[in-house]
């Protein structure tokens, strides 16, 4: 469902007025009007766009998808560590060729932007729901090639990727 | 929590050097993309949370979380970017069979 106009800018108006506040520091009227009005005025020409990839966004779900992401990605940049540091740099780059079940186009790009983020696989190209990815070793591209990070994000966007 | 701090720093640190001697000694910039994405996350991760630590609770540690989250959101788009470039302009990536 789309959320209707007033809400989505009141929503983005928050958090534009928050990041404000983080980054300025100053909390006197002067500085809270201005940042409230440049707020506003961001939100209201960045309110309404047809087809955002951030229709029904799982935000909740992210967050807590987030974790999982950082453990692998801990675990990656170790295996990778060893990789580098060892002597006869045992690396077996090879480009794989990964067919997606994921339909929402937000699930599409957090899956790509996981993969890049995790050390040993970065994604080189993506064509529809086909993703070409670089991997350093077998061991770095465990996680996509078995399909375990697309079946998070399937539950992220309560997607059923068994077809 | 200063001792703590400045101990994440030293990981950072020692990520940073590692990811440096990666890109040295990969191959090609297929994988030496890979050993740049080390400094992204745990590198700047563990430099980045030791000053947030350092710095105590207040603006400053917003301030740095702030950078650490559009850290994380952008270093991918930019690695992909430079990939994607790579791989269109017909750079092949150098596999173990043919070295």
């Amino acid at each position: 469902m789309k959320p209707s106009f007033p809400k989505q800018f009141i929503a983005n108006t928050l958090a534009l007025f928050s990041v404000w506040l983080v980054l300025s520091g100053k909390y006197d009227n002067f500085h809270l009007v201005l940042g409230f009005m440049a707020s506003c005025g961001v939100a209201w020409l960045n309110t309404g766009f047809p087809n955002s990839p951030f229709h029904n966004f799982p935000w909740v779900r992210v967050v807590l998808y987030s974790p999982w992401l950082f453990l692998r990605i801990v675990e990656s940049s170790l295996h990778l560590t060893k990789l580098i540091l060892n002597p006869s740099l045992p690396i077996k780059p090879t480009l794989i060729t990964y067919r997606s079940h994921l339909k929402h186009r937000g699930a599409i790009v957090l899956l790509g932007n996981s993969v890049t983020l995790t050390p040993g696989t970065i994604t080189v190209e993506v064509n529809g729901n086909t993703f070409l990815v670089h991997a350093i070793d077998d061991t770095a591209a465990k996680d996509l090639t078995t399909g375990r990070m697309e079946r998070k994000l399937a539950w992220v966007f309560q997607e059923d990727t068994n077809h | 929590m200063v001792v703590l701090a400045i101990g994440l720093i030293l990981v950072g640190v020692f990520f940073l050097v590692v990811a440096a001697i990666g890109t040295l000694r990969l191959p090609d910039v297929f994988s030496r993309s890979h050993a740049v994405s080390l400094t992204d996350s745990l590198g700047a991760i563990c430099v980045l949370g030791g000053l947030a630590l350092y710095q105590g609770f207040g603006i400053n540690m917003l301030k740095i979380l702030v950078v650490l989250v559009l850290l994380i959101l952008l270093n991918p788009v930019i690695a992909h970017a430079t990939i994607r470039a790579a791989y269109r302009a017909g750079l092949k990536p150098q596999t173990k069979e043919d070295p």
